[in-house]
Order: C-alpha cells, then sequence, then structure tokens
C-alpha cells in the first residue's frame, strides 16, 4: 500500500497525548497505544472511498480526554483532540479499555447504554469495525468425528 | 402461532394481538407489540364497564394498520350491542391506536373505560422459553405517561402510554369515566412509544429517548405501497391466479422491506414476518436474487447493508472472520449481554460467495458499474474469505464448522437444522462439513468476480486467477463429489473428506451454479424431475428413499418454494427448458392453492395422494424467499436473460398459463417488455 510509509512517518507523534508522550505509563497505556497503532496503519482498504469522522470523549472520573478519528476515503488518521464530528462517543474510560482490546463487544456495549452517541450510525459502525477481536479467538476449532456427533444426539 | 392472531408491523417493530385486538401473552401466544427484538408490551386488554369485549370484525386495511370492530358482551351467540367499540391501530414507533365508543341509544350513556398494560420486556428469544429475567421491572408515572420500565445493570427498555383524552393513570394502566350522548361518540388517541431509555434520560423523568427518530405519517406509508405496485412491471396472463399470486407476492414484498439505522430511506428484503425482520445475509440476498427483474434496488440495497457490516476480525464467538458476509443480527437483551452471538452473527458459509453472486447479477440487469466500483473492497474481501477462511480441511473446498458451541448454528448451509446432512443410511456426518451448494456458490462467485475484475475494477490479473481456480474447483468438484453409482451429487464431503452421500435437492442449486459437468447434467435433472424427488408440487428437499426421508421434516422431505426457484433456474441454465416449466407449473399451481401466499415448506407427499398441498407449521408468514420464488419462476418461464444491454426472452410456459405478458420490466434497458406463451405440456410429471 503506497500511503504506508506516509503515514508511519506521522503517526507517532501525532497520536501521543500531550504531557504524557514518551512516559512510561503513556506507553504501556492500551488506549493510546491502539490509537498510535490505527494512526499508523494509514490506510484501511475496507473504508475504501468511505470518509467520516468519528470523536470519542472520554471521561475517567474527573479528567477527560478526546480522540478523533478521521477517514478520508479510507486514509485514517487519528490525532489526541476534539474537533468535529460525524459521530461523538461518550464513553468511560474502562469501558473503552474493554472495546479496544476486544474484551467488549461494541454493538453489544451499545445495546446496553455503555457508551452514548450522537450522530451518525453509519460513522459509530466504522468505528466498531476497527476494533480488534475477542482475545483468544483463533479462528479455528478441532474436527468432530461422526461418531461425536452421533454420540451428542444420543444415537450410536 | 394460533389462528385468529392479527399482526401488522413497519420495519422491526410490530403487534401480534387476538382478533379484539388485546394482547395477553402466554407462552403458546407469544402476543405483544415488538421492536427490535424485544417485547414491549405482554398485557393491553380494553374493558367498558368491566367488560370484555368481543369482535364483530377486523380489517386488515394496510400492513401496518388494522382495525377492529367490537362489542361488549360476554360471547353468547346474540349479543345486544347498543354500544359498537372501533380500535383502529397503527403501528410506527410502537403504536398509535384510536379508540372510539359508539353510542347507539337514545339517551347518553356513562361508562367506565380501561385500558391494562403491562409488560415483560421479553427478548425474541426468550419468548418462547419462558426464561427467567435477570433485571427488575418497574412501572410509574411520568409527564401524564404511564412508563413501564426494565432494567439490567446499565441495559434500560421502557415503554411509554399516553392518552389524548383525560384519563387517571396508574400503574397497571389507564381509566376514563365518560358519558357518551345519545347517538353520540367519544374517541381517544392512545399512544404507545418504545424506549431505549438511555440511563440519565430515565433518571431526569425525561420523556422517551426513542429507538429510531422521527415517528412517520401514515400517508407516506401509504403513499410508498401504492408507489411500489405502481412502478412495478405490469403481468398480464390468461391463466388468471396467476395475476393474483404476482399480486400478492409484490404486496407482501412491500411489508417485508425493512430500513436500517445507517440508510433509513432505502429498503431491503427482511427474512420473514413477523419474527424475523431483520438483517439475514443468506435470506436478504436471495429474495433480492428473485426479486431483481422487477424491484433492482432492493438488491442494491442489500448489498450495501451487507457490506456495510462486512466481517473485519476473528471473532470465536461470532463465528465472525475478516470477509465474511453476516448471519443475522439482532438487538434484544440477550444479545446486548452477549449471551448470544448475534451483533451480528456470522456463521453462515453461504451468504459471502452470494453476496459477489448477487453483485455481478445486479450488474447484469441494471448496468450500475458505479456501484461495483464502489463495493470493490467488499467483493474482494468476499472472494478472498472464501480462499482465506472458509477452506477449513485445507484441500481447496468450502466447509464450515462453528467456533460458537454454545450458540452458534451447526449447520451453516441454508438446511440449517440438526439432521439436514446426513449419509444415505442415515447417519450424520462430523465436521467440518463441505456441503456440495458451497462450492457451486463459491464457483460462482470466481466466475462472476473475475467479470466484475475486467469490467470495473481494472484487475485482469485477478480474473485470470479467479477463472483460473474456478475451472480448477469445478474439475475436482466433478470427480469428488459424483456418486458414481448413483449418478448424482454427494450432499456433502465429511471431514475425512468422504462423500455424504444422500440424495438431495442441493443438486438443484449446483446447475444453478453451474459447477456441473454438461455431460452430468442431464443425470441431475432426471434425478430432480423423477418420482423419488418430484412430488408433483415441486422437488422435495431429501430423496424419498433415504432414511432420514419425511414429508413433513423441516429439511428432510418437504417442498421448499425458494429452493425450487432456484432449481428452475438451474434448469434453464443447462437447457432444460420443459423440465423448468414443470417446476414453475407446480410451484405456481401450490400458490394457487394458497391464495398467492407461499409458505416456507409445505409436505413432500406425492400430489396424486393428497390432492392439496400440506402447509408445514412455521411461524413466519409471509417469508421472504417463498414471496420471491414466484417472481423467479416467471423469470424463469420467461427465460429472461440480460445480454449485453438486451434482454433476452425465450420462453418455455407450462400449456395451463396459455398466454402471459410482463410490461415494463426495468433494467439496463430502461423499461422493455417480454411475451409468452404456454406451449410445454406439464401435467404428465406434476399429475402423474
Amino acid at each position: 500500500m503506497k500511503q504506508a510509509g506516509k503515514a508511519r512517518e506521522r503517526a507517532m507523534p501525532k497520536a501521543m497525548p500531550k504531557g504524557r508522550a514518551g512516559s512510561v505509563a503513556g506507553a504501556a497505556d492500551p488506549v493510546t497505544q491502539f490509537f498510535a497503532a490505527l494512526d499508523q496503519q494509514g490506510h484501511l482498504a475496507t473504508f475504501e472511498g468511505a470518509s467520516a469522522r468519528v470523536r470519542l470523549d472520554v471521561v475517567d472520573g474527573k479528567k477527560a480526554e478526546r480522540w478523533l478519528i478521521s477517514i478520508t476515503r479510507g486514509d485514517v488518521a487519528v490525532t489526541h483532540s476534539g474537533g468535529p464530528a460525524d459521530a461523538t462517543v461518550r464513553i468511560d474510560r474502562p469501558h473503552l479499555e474493554a472495546l479496544i482490546t476486544g474484551r467488549m463487544n461494541a454493538q453489544a456495549a451499545f445495546l446496553r447504554n455503555l457508551f452514548a452517541c450522537e450522530g451518525s450510525v453509519g460513522a459509530l459502525m466504522m468505528f466498531q469495525r476497527c476494533l480488534p477481536g475477542p482475545p483468544g479467538s483463533t479462528g479455528r476449532v478441532k474436527p468432530l468425528s461422526s461418531k461425536a456427533v452421533m454420540a451428542q444426539r444420543g444415537m450410536k | 402461532m394460533s389462528a385468529g392472531l392479527v399482526q401488522i408491523l413497519e420495519g422491526n417493530t410490530f403487534v401480534v394481538s387476538d382478533d379484539r385486538g388485546d394482547i395477553e401473552s402466554s407462552s403458546s401466544d407469544p402476543t405483544g407489540l415488538f421492536s427490535f427484538d424485544t417485547r414491549f408490551l405482554s398485557r393491553w386488554v380494553l374493558t367498558v364497564n368491566g367488560q370484555r369485549l368481543n369482535a364483530l370484525s377486523t380489517d386488515d386495511l394496510q400492513y401496518f394498520q388494522t382495525r377492529f370492530f367490537l362489542v361488549p358482551g360476554s360471547g353468547s351467540v346474540y349479543v345486544d350491542a347498543k354500544l359498537t367499540v372501533i380500535r383502529q391501530r397503527e403501528v410506527a414507533d410502537g403504536f398509535r391506536e384510536e379508540l372510539r365508543v359508539l353510542n347507539h341509544e337514545n339517551e347518553p350513556v356513562d361508562l367506565r373505560i380501561r385500558i391494562d398494560a403491562a409488560c415483560d420486556f421479553a427478548d425474541l428469544f426468550e419468548v418462547k422459553d419462558a426464561l427467567k429475567k435477570k433485571g427488575h421491572y418497574r412501572a410509574r408515572v411520568a409527564d401524564r405517561h404511564l412508563v413501564l420500565e426494565y432494567q439490567r445493570e446499565t441495559y434500560v427498555r421502557e415503554t411509554w402510554i399516553s392518552s389524548s383524552s383525560p384519563c387517571d393513570i396508574d400503574a397497571k394502566g389507564l381509566s376514563f369515566r365518560v358519558t357518551v350522548p345519545a347517538h353520540g361518540e367519544w374517541k381517544t388517541a392512545l399512544d404507545v412509544v418504545v424506549s431505549s431509555g438511555s440511563p440519565a434520560g430515565a433518571a431526569a423523568g425525561h420523556g422517551p429517548a426513542r429507538i429510531r427518530g422521527q415517528r412517520r405519517v401514515r400517508r407516506d406509508m401509504e403513499r410508498g405501497l401504492e408507489k411500489w405496485l405502481r412502478q412495478a412491471p405490469r403481468l398480464e396472463c390468461d391463466w388468471e391466479p396467476l395475476g393474483r399470486i404476482y399480486r400478492r407476492c409484490l404486496t407482501d414484498l412491500a411489508a417485508l422491506r425493512f430500513s436500517t439505522l445507517t440508510m433509513p430511506d432505502r429498503s431491503l428484503p427482511a427474512a420473514g414476518l413477523p419474527w424475523f425482520m431483520t438483517i439475514f445475509g443468506r435470506d436478504s440476498i436471495f429474495t433480492s436474487l428473485q426479486a431483481l427483474p422487477f424491484v433492482p434496488e432492493l438488491a442494491a440495497t442489500t448489498l450495501l447493508a451487507l457490506a456495510e457490516r462486512q466481517g473485519t476480525r476473528i471473532d470465536d464467538f461470532r463465528d465472525e472472520d475478516p470477509g465474511r458476509i453476516l448471519h443475522e443480527m439482532r438487538y434484544g437483551e440477550l444479545t446486548a449481554f452477549e449471551e448470544r452471538p448475534h451483533s451480528p452473527y456470522f456463521g453462515n458459509a453461504d451468504a459471502t460467495p452470494l453476496f459477489v453472486v448477487l453483485l455481478d447479477e445486479y450488474e447484469r440487469w441494471t448496468g450500475d458499474t458505479k456501484l461495483v466500483r464502489d463495493l470493490e473492497h467488499a467483493a474482494r474481501a468476499a472472494l478472498a474469505w472464501i480462499d482465506d477462511y472458509a477452506d477449513l480441511q485445507d484441500n481447496g473446498y468450502v466447509s464450515y464448522q462453528r467456533r460458537n458451541k454454545q450458540t452458534g448454528l451447526e449447520n451453516q448451509c441454508w438446511k440449517d437444522s440438526w439432521d439436514s446432512i446426513s449419509y444415505r443410511n442415515g447417519d450424520l456426518p462430523g465436521f467440518p462439513r463441505a456441503t456440495c451448494e458451497l462450492q457451486g456458490y463459491a464457483y460462482d462467485a470466481k466466475v462472476r468476480g473475475a467479470r466484475l475484475a475486467r469490467l470495473a475494477w481494472r484487475d485482469p490479473g485477478l480474473a485470470d486467477r479467479l477463472e483460473k481456480e474456478a475451472a480448477d474447483l469445478k474439475r475436482r468438484f466433478n470427480r469428488d463429489f459424483w456418486v458414481e453409482d448413483g449418478e448424482y451429487f454427494a450432499v456433502a464431503l465429511d471431514g475425512d473428506g468422504r462423500q455424504v452421500d444422500s440424495l438431495t435437492s442441493n443438486i438443484g442449486h449446483l446447475l444453478w451454479s453451474g459447477i456441473v459437468d454438461k455431460p452430468k447434467a442431464r443425470a441431475v435433472a432426471r434425478h430432480l424431475l423423477g418420482p423419488r424427488m418430484f412430488s408433483g408440487w415441486g422437488v422435495r428437499t431429501m430423496a424419498e428413499g433415504e432414511a432420514r426421508y419425511n414429508p413433513i421434516g423441516y429439511h428432510v422431505g418437504t417442498v421448499w418454494p425458494f429452493d425450487n426457484s432456484f432449481i428452475a433456474w438451474g434448469l434453464r441454465r443447462y437447457g432444460f427448458s420443459d423440465e423448468a416449466a414443470c417446476v414453475v407449473a407446480g410451484i405456481m399451481e401450490a400458490a394457487e392453492v394458497f391464495k398467492g401466499r407461499l409458505p416456507e415448506a409445505f409436505g413432500g407427499y406425492p400430489r396424486m395422494t393428497t390432492r392439496y398441498p400440506v402447509q408445514y407449521p412455521t411461524a413466519c408468514s409471509p417469508q421472504a424467499w417463498s414471496t420471491g420464488a414466484p417472481l423467479l419462476l416467471l423469470r424463469v418461464a420467461l427465460g429472461l436473460e440480460p445480454e449485453g444491454d438486451k434482454l433476452v426472452v425465450d420462453p418455455a410456459l407450462p400449456v395451463r398459463m396459455g398466454n402471459l405478458e410482463l410490461l415494463d420490466l426495468p433494467g439496463r434497458w430502461k423499461r422493455m417488455d417480454a411475451f409468452g406463451r404456454g406451449r410445454v405440456d406439464t401435467d404428465r410429471v406434476t399429475r402423474r
């Protein structure tokens, strides 16, 4: 992908939170890591031709932080800042951490009112599709024999 | 579902009530107001002076609107009607019920009118299982509304009930004390609004947080249906029932239209009414294919909606992979708490190749290359899924095996019941299973993907590779799946690569996909129309004589109209026009018996034994792909095929149909007419 090089260049500095850049806490922080990695991808073929901006207003006790994900015809950029967006998500930090590590499914969380979203549902769905699957998902299971299937059904 | 139940709907909101308009749900009568896969009213009972009412008549005015004419009384033969009660109900974000009480006496009458309301907030998945709820209930009066509420942690669902006329509101309902003048009338409008109640909103006691945007007005819906019918091609036929069948299909298809939250102005076919008013990858694709010559825009919306939700990651709970097309989407409590995987669930092995098939077929009819370019990545990802994720046995065939062992689907093909795939002797194969029709779909997806790569993606390299892979798949398939001693294709290969050798209707789909070597096709057609498979009404899902054959077994002997429509298409593809006409005749004649609305499936009994097709009891009617079956059969009967910018018409109609005209068929040719005359004697097969 030809944009990748360009993206890599700008990714880390832009995505690192101001004031925490380079600190040990910042490097280990899963949220920062996730957005840095997303930014670094530069181009997501999944969203080829599509554009949307999603802002996350993250609440952490009394602190608040903002992340802005901009997708422009498939090119993705993440900044640790506010700004106008097609969809605005308001979410507690622990829930965001669960989402970006795949421990919680975003669609299910939305149905449980674990975060609020204003604006475009399509933009929200694009954000959801950037999230990883559950940890431990391998995509394969052990084959099952005919005998085992029959036994499950109480047949010999 | 019991007889006498009335259902109306709009999108995924629907009401099922008794013929008085009352809702008293029980496990055997799943009545209620449902929205987003959740019941929002489980009790809604009208009384006048403490008495229940009797139904005089019930009119389904539109699919989203019903009127109940009622009189007070205890159900004796003779009703002394001095009052008439009219309830007119229409579905929107919940429903609105106009309640009118007419006094036929010469003097005023004092009445106590009462609506009892309650809700269990059951998830659709729980409705029949009567599972115990984990949250707690509350009923409160707020801002002149009765608010029924269910809360489990942060999950909140509410029903807001109000009346346009003054009333007393308590936790169990609304009461009116009214005086109706002599020969006069009293009326009120009851509003029931469903809400997903954000925690903040609920605490503050503000109005309902509507799940969907603005309430739509009835006029728009009515106009929508009229316009829909007017824009569809016009049908004229000597065989009178066909006109009725056609109109019924179009009207039912209109009712089955469903809008997603991301595309509120467009619609795609949901799977069935009312319990399956949601996106199903397979059902929406098959129905869009069937309806393509008549309403091509359904296909475009289906493709866009599925692409928007295409898999992007490995998720074993949801059987999700990158590029995979979803199976089913749900919004209820069990999905919300990840007790069911439908957020969305991806457990099917056919929708992904069929996505590419639909995209290509859509372009052939409409010439809409823009959509093909817009969906280039989605289609490439779907094609990549076939090779990268579906080849579970590393043998070059598409297989399935669920990774979600608790709530995932065992059989991830259209025959998704547990016993649908078996050996001749009735034994069940292990997993993974590579059913034959999946290989056909994969073959077709590669062939069509190659065409799209050349036409719109400017990637001849991909096209060459796909064509090579398709040819190789076809060669191997005809060798590995062919059951020599029976001269048909095995229904599947099991986990050891051994043939699962029962004879099933799946072989008909192979003709449709084009994966069958020409010399083998005649034997396949002979089986499909032979006495073991063809009942006289249609092709059975499983041949008589197989150990698991049962004429009323869901996927092991019943006749499915949808299945037959694709089999007929396959027969025509291989030049078996007369055989296709026999399937057309059988299913259309069954549709006549069912008054135009084909059920999902009917019994596989021989036609000349039962005389009437015996309906298989299913919860949903109409079912989308049964609704679409007559439309595809019309295409097959007239031999409609786009070739370049032309529409080729090559009719092979049953004699009984006489003259058939289909006028103003939309497509890349703008509008075209098709004519045919019945010349095929189908009775020798359908009534043998």
